[in-house]
């Protein structure tokens, strides 16, 4: 029970590079699918392509894989990512953002064809239909979904303790193995930690989900 | 279907508005794949002239009515309004829909905006029409229509025929020169239905150049100039309401009368 | 065709369109070739980085090389994902109909165990299992993935529940059918075929999640890899890697594509739609089964 009292700089330590982690591969996350999101939506059958490509790989590989990828094999092609903080970076954004392009795809589809076609008939421009019409409601239902997005990536974090990044769940083995007397209370703090980020974030969809619902 | 009471104040139906061409369709074909929707349509609507066009379902009567706004594009044939030919796209398109007022089954208000903004946003962003100036033409038009009460209140809190109403109020917001309405009663509770058409009544009065597919025959009867009847992509019979309802002249008319009729 | 982004193009945005692919074209073609030519140049398409796939060195065949890579690591990786699978449907199930108990007080610990390892991660639920528990890497990996997933097919059962219409539940009351009667046979059947695209799309994740056992020292099929690779020599680890990866891609597509299928053929719209796949952790899947916190299924 005293493991978690008395390790408390250690597990503050891995909560901050997991938060730090969630942090920067979710910005990063975001901005490259809501990127991928254009151009899946793009009438440039080329680009279409390859975003859908790209998503539908991402989507249905393992993210072990992808860091495996980032730590062994892509050093044979002479890319050498120092092992660590930025690898997990780049493979949790790579990855995250093939799921918030199909979060933010599906906020766009989700906005009526009637919509556009009331915006179009008053006379809107395509420009104006698409920032006055079909974002502003497509960003309302994509909220909900994208907040389960970055629930999902600060879970997907402690892939990287598989790839010496000493971040949660990295820190709470160390400690198990380093107090065989006490492992599952090392382990129950790191659950802990990260119960303190899910569920709030859990509420906050739920919360705002109903709000879009109600706006209805 | 239509309160007679109200049906004195109409203009005698028939009375053709002997405008200028306004709406003009000349050999108009379109295709959806293998299905020929619209088989050289050509229709002249005059300015003034309110037109009903029915017919049964998927003869394509929706179709022809967003062709008019180009919502649909056509395969063959010419559309003018005003004159000039429906441009392609682009800012051209888009004036051209200011200047034509469209009016859904379903409403399509935009569901982010109040009924206010609902109305506000054509005439600011298309037109550049000032705010407040908008806004007073707004509300006025919201009151015209009977709905200037819930202007401030989201579309998804309205009634259907509310809505509806508002949606009449967002299209005119425009001053269009010509108005669509694609069945603007069909979805639609019966007692929601006549505080709708009333509005359409009125608007006709007013002289607005309409084109209407319904099949409430009451508005036909009361507010139109002319009826044209659709069957499998093409106009088989146009004529004044009367006549058309009393006396059809084509078979399929009289056929589709008659399965109408007995309801 | 128009869309909800894009009116019907007229003459001037089809030419832009045709231009814009064409440039679009010609990039991505250009991307790939340089990233090709990058890749030649450094000899990564030579045959001795290859050959493991087909006469590789050290005396092996290349059927030892497959065996283990198919046998031992593709089987290890369907053995956990085969076990942890229908337990974690079975648990879920029994999950979700605890939920639906009448007093509050009875569903409280099923909410607290659904919210509780919803909001954790498998690799962590792993971690428990080898280190807490002091079990071989094949049970803990297969806790992991079914603590995990039951939580996840709890949800997504109750959401189908949410998702049928009142008068199912109505319709079988007034037949004379007794609550659990109705759950049972009318009720949970239905979720089941509502949600069927969902399941399987988590299926999916679960097949995913098995890949942590790489962490956990589950010889599995990315270990084989490894194994491979460090015996015959690093400059092997793009070859096995691309079959790796084919293996991961193939199966999960092909599970993918069952899903969307079935979700065409069932045809139901009412049912919330899932996305072909989710996230390791369930990306997506959290977010199409609703609320987080809901209040109960109050049947
Ligand atoms: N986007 C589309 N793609 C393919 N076919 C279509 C499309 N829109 C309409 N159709 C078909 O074209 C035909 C005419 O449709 P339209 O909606 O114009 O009929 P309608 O006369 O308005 O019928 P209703 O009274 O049911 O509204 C129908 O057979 C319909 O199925
Ligand atoms: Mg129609």
């Amino acid at each position: 029970m005293d493991v978690i009292p008395d390790n408390l700089p250690a597990y503050l330590g891995g909560f901050r590079t997991t938060l730090s982690l969630t942090v920067v591969s979710g910005l990063i996350a975001l901005a490259v699918g809501v990127l991928l999101a254009g151009l899946r939506v793009s009438p440039l059958t080329p680009l279409r392509a390859l975003a859908t490509t790209y998503v539908e790989v991402l989507r249905n590989t393992p993210l072990t894989l992808v860091f495996f990828f980032m730590a062994f094999v892509a050093p044979q092609f002479g890319l050498l990512a120092p092992l660590g903080y930025w690898t997990a970076v780049i493979c949790l954004s790579a990855y995250t953002a093939a799921f918030v392009c199909e979060a933010v795809r599906s906020g766009i589809n989700s906005v009526g064809m009637g919509q556009s076609e009331a915006a179009r008939a008053i006379g809107l421009t395509f420009g104006q239909t698409l920032g006055l019409v079909v974002l502003p409601q497509a960003v309302r239902s994509v909220i909900p979904p994208l907040i389960n997005v970055l629930i999902a990536l600060a879970k997907n974090t402690s892939v990287a303790a598989g790839f010496a990044v000493v971040e949660l769940t990295a820190s709470g083995r160390r400690l198990a193995l380093s107090n065989p007397a006490d492992t599952l209370w090392a382990l129950a703090g790191v659950a802990l930690f990260y119960l303190l980020i899910t569920i709030p974030a859990g509420l906050l969809a739920g919360v705002v989900e109903r709000k879009v619902a109600f706006a209805r | 279907m239509v309160d007679p009471s109200s049906a004195a104040a109409v203009p005698p139906a028939g009375s053709r508005a002997t405008g200028e061409p306004l709406v003009v369709l000349d050999g108009v074909n379109k295709h959806f794949g293998a299905l020929h929707v619209l088989q050289d349509i050509d229709l002249t609507v005059h300015r003034g002239e309110v037109v009903v066009v029915i017919g049964p379902s998927g003869s394509g009567k929706s179709t022809l009515c967003r062709t008019i706004n180009r919502l649909e594009t056509i395969d063959s044939g010419t559309i003018t309004i005003d004159g000039k030919p429906l441009p392609a796209e682009g800012k051209a398109l888009a004036r051209l829909r200011a200047d034509v007022g469209m009016v859904f089954q379903s409403f399509n208000l935009f569901a982010h905006k109040t009924v206010l903004e609902n109305v506000m946003l054509g005439p600011v962003k298309a037109k550049g029409v000032k705010r407040g100036e908008a806004k007073q033409q707004a509300l006025a038009l919201l009151e015209r229509v009977g709905v200037a009460n819930q202007a401030d209140k989201l579309p998804a809190q309205l009634s259907g025929g509310q809505q509806q109403r508002v949606a009449i109020a967002r299209a005119l917001a425009m001053s269009p020169k010509v108005m669509l309405f694609d069945e603007p009663t069909s979805a639609l509770d019966p007692e929601m239905i006549n505080e709708v058409l009333d509005v359409m009544v009125s608007l006709a009065q007013d002289g607005m150049t309409m084109i209407v597919v319904t099949h409430e025959m009451g508005f036909a009867r009361r507010a139109a100039h002319r009826v044209v009847f659709m069957d499998a992509g093409r106009v088989v019979e146009e004529a004044e309401p009367e006549t058309f309802f009393t006396a059809p002249r084509s078979d399929r008319a009289q056929d589709f009368l008659s399965k109408i009729l007995t309801h | 065709m128009s869309s909800v982004l894009y009116d019907v193009p007229g003459p001037v945005a089809r030419r832009r369109e045709r231009i814009g692919s064409v440039i679009g074209a010609v990039v991505v073609l250009v991307l790939v070739g340089l990233a090709a030519r990058y890749a030649a140049d450094r000899g990564i398409f030579a045959a001795d980085r290859w050959n493991v796939l087909y006469d590789p060195p050290k005396g092996q065949t290349a059927a030892d090389v497959w065996q283990s890579m198919i046998v031992r690591g593709l089987g290890a990786t369907l053995r956990a994902a085969v076990v942890a699978a229908p337990l974690a449907l079975a648990l879920g199930l029994l999950l979700a109909l605890w939920r639906t108990a009448r007093g509050r007080w009875v569903r409280l610990p099923a909410i607290m165990l659904i919210e509780l390892f919803r909001g954790l991660p498998v690799l962590l639920m792993m971690l428990f299992g080898l280190l807490g528990f002091g079990w071989d890497a094949f049970t803990a990996v297969v806790f992991g993935l079914v603590v995990y997933n039951m939580a996840i097919i709890a949800e997504i059962l109750r959401a189908g529940l949410a998702s049928l219409p009142r008068g199912q539940a109505e319709a079988a009351y007034a037949v004379g059918l007794t609550r659990s009667q109705t759950l049972l046979t009318i009720l949970l059947p239905q979720a089941v075929r509502t949600m069927l695209p969902s399941l399987i799309a988590q299926l999916v994740v679960l097949l995913k999640d098995s890949s942590l056992g790489f962490i956990v020292g589950y010889p599995e099929l990315l270990k084989s890899i490894q194994n491979n690779a460090q015996y015959f020599g690093n400059e092997t680890y793009i070859a096995l890697f691309v079959v790796g990866a084919g293996i991961y891609l193939a199966v999960n597509l092909s599970l993918t594509r069952l899903a969307v299928w079935l979700e065409r053929r069932t045809g139901r719209t009412s049912a919330p739609t899932p996305g072909p796949t989710a996230g390791t952790t369930d990306a997506v899947g959290s977010a199409r089964v609703g609320g987080t916190f809901g209040t109960g299924t109050d049947r």
